[in-house]
């Protein structure tokens, strides 16, 4: 039997752990499915909070829940997009991967918003729900616009 | 005592009044740059994301019948149209054909622009000479040999093409000869939304269905309102709000080419000119035309 030097080892033992925070996150196909329906959530929660803040259903108590429910799901929107799951059924652009910075500098900026959305609704400070919900879903846009192509 | 024929003439001419298209009370100092705006010409005559300089020359606009690049429109006597006319200015926009007389390719969506009334299309043409001239080439498109022959657009437009400023509808509303002045001309809604035939040209049974072979391969919705296929179940502010924010009522935001037409054009209308294009929209003939990529049966989203 070889004997593995230590460098050697140790280049081993450091490509087998990238190898496993590759695949921790699942199955691209799998992890492809589950921030389609993450970012479903995303948007129903949002449609939820809108509603409300427009007035155009009671529920006034359930807006700090979708308020919360926001800044979690965006609090690390871009983990969502690992390596490796830009191919199969997403309508993620290659610019994801790509120009990765700017994509993360995007969803720190997602979770900057949601953050600042679900103060002001904690704080009861009701005349910035709207100026700040709209901050959010303009920082959706701004995200959907460069790095999600229309539905294929 | 009026005779009720009196009295119809009366109303008729009173409507006649009110369909001309007109710009909302909100409307903006400059008119010229507003129209500007809502027609989205910055959109492709600027390269943005590569940060060009404004108006001197747009990115690769990718479609079924080649690639095009919308040329430099500063007020550069060399490389813009600091030599126009105002005649000619319209002309192009009016007829599809330049000053040389070259007809233009329908890529440049003249198709809708000839509906643009004249004085706006002068208000437009005065917002135009103001702008900063930049002497920078314009692009050739990228075209297939059969297409490159441009007088082949003279029979093109014998078949598809019928100029003329946008006739208000006398039956109508003003509120909806608004609406359809901005969409079918101003915004051209229909220059994406509605599907091309063979050679291009809008496909009149399928007015604003939406198709899967738009520009820079999108996939461009239905926006007719058909209960299943369109948005016939959205309501009149949901449309108009979508416009403003972006925000489908589903709470989608939108993306891609759509985002980039609200940010530029709708979301700076004024409010009362995005529920005008809201109602409109709603007022047109549902057509069911499956654009959306269908969900495999038998399994719902969660695998079940």
């Amino acid at each position: 039997m070889t004997r593995l030097s230590m460098p050697k080892l140790l280049t081993l033992g450091a490509l087998a752990l990238l190898g496993a925070a590759a695949h921790a996150e699942g199955d691209p196909e799998d992890v492809i499915k589950y921030r389609q329906n993450v970012m479903k959530a995303n948007g129903a929660h949002a449609a939820a909070a809108g509603a409300i803040i427009q007035g155009k259903v009671g529920y006034k108590k359930d807006l700090a829940d979708h308020a919360k429910a926001l800044a979690a799901i965006n609090r690390d929107v871009a983990a969502l997009f690992p390596k490796g799951s830009d191919f199969g059924d997403t309508n993620a652009l290659d610019g994801v991967w790509s120009k990765r910075a700017n994509f993360e500098k995007r969803a720190r900026d997602a979770q900057a918003k949601s953050d600042a959305f679900a103060k002001v609704v904690a704080t009861g400070d009701a005349k910035s729900y709207g100026p700040k919900f709209k901050e959010l879903v303009d920082s959706c846009k701004a995200c959907h616009k460069d790095y999600r192509k229309e539905e294929k | 005592m009026a005779t009720p024929r009196a009295t119809f003439i009366a109303g008729a001419a009173l409507l006649a009044v009110f369909a001309i298209p007109a710009p909302a009370a909100e409307a903006p100092r400059d008119r010229g740059e507003y129209l500007f705006r809502a027609a989205g010409c910055d959109g492709c005559h600027t390269d943005e994301k590569n940060k060009g300089p404004a108006l001197a020359g747009g990115p690769a606009l990718k479609t079924a019948f080649g690639t095009f690049y919308a040329p430099n429109i500063t007020p550069d006597p060399v490389h813009g149209i600091g030599r126009w006319s105002e005649a000619d200015f319209i002309r192009a926009l009016r007829e599809g054909v330049s000053p040389a007389g070259e007809h233009y390719y329908p890529a440049f969506p003249y198709t809708s622009y000839t509906r643009l009334t004249d004085a706006d299309l002068r208000a437009l043409w005065g917002y135009l000479r103001r702008r900063q001239p930049v002497a920078q080439a314009s692009t050739p498109h990228e075209l297939p040999w059969y297409l490159r022959a441009r007088p082949l657009m003279t029979v093109w437009k014998m078949f598809f093409f019928s100029p003329g400023q946008y006739a208000p509808r006398p039956d109508k509303d003003a509120t909806w000869n608004r609406g359809a002045y901005l969409a079918e001309s101003v915004v051209h809604c229909g220059e994406c939304h509605t599907p091309r035939n063979l050679l291009g040209a809008a496909r009149r049974d399928k007015h604003f269905a939406g198709t899967r072979a738009g520009p820079e391969d999108s996939v461009v919705p239905n926006i007719t309102p058909d209960k299943k296929t369109g948005i016939g179940r959205w309501r009149k502010n949901e449309i108009a709000g979508y416009l403003d924010s972006g925000m489908t009522p589903d709470g989608d935001a939108a993306g891609d080419l759509m985002a980039e037409v609200i940010d530029r054009s709708t979301s700076l209308l004024t409010r009362a000119d995005r529920e005008a294009i809201a109602s409109y929209l709603l007022s047109l003939p549902p057509v069911e035309n499956v654009v959306r990529k269908k969900k495999p049966k038998g399994k719902d989203e969660f695998g079940f």
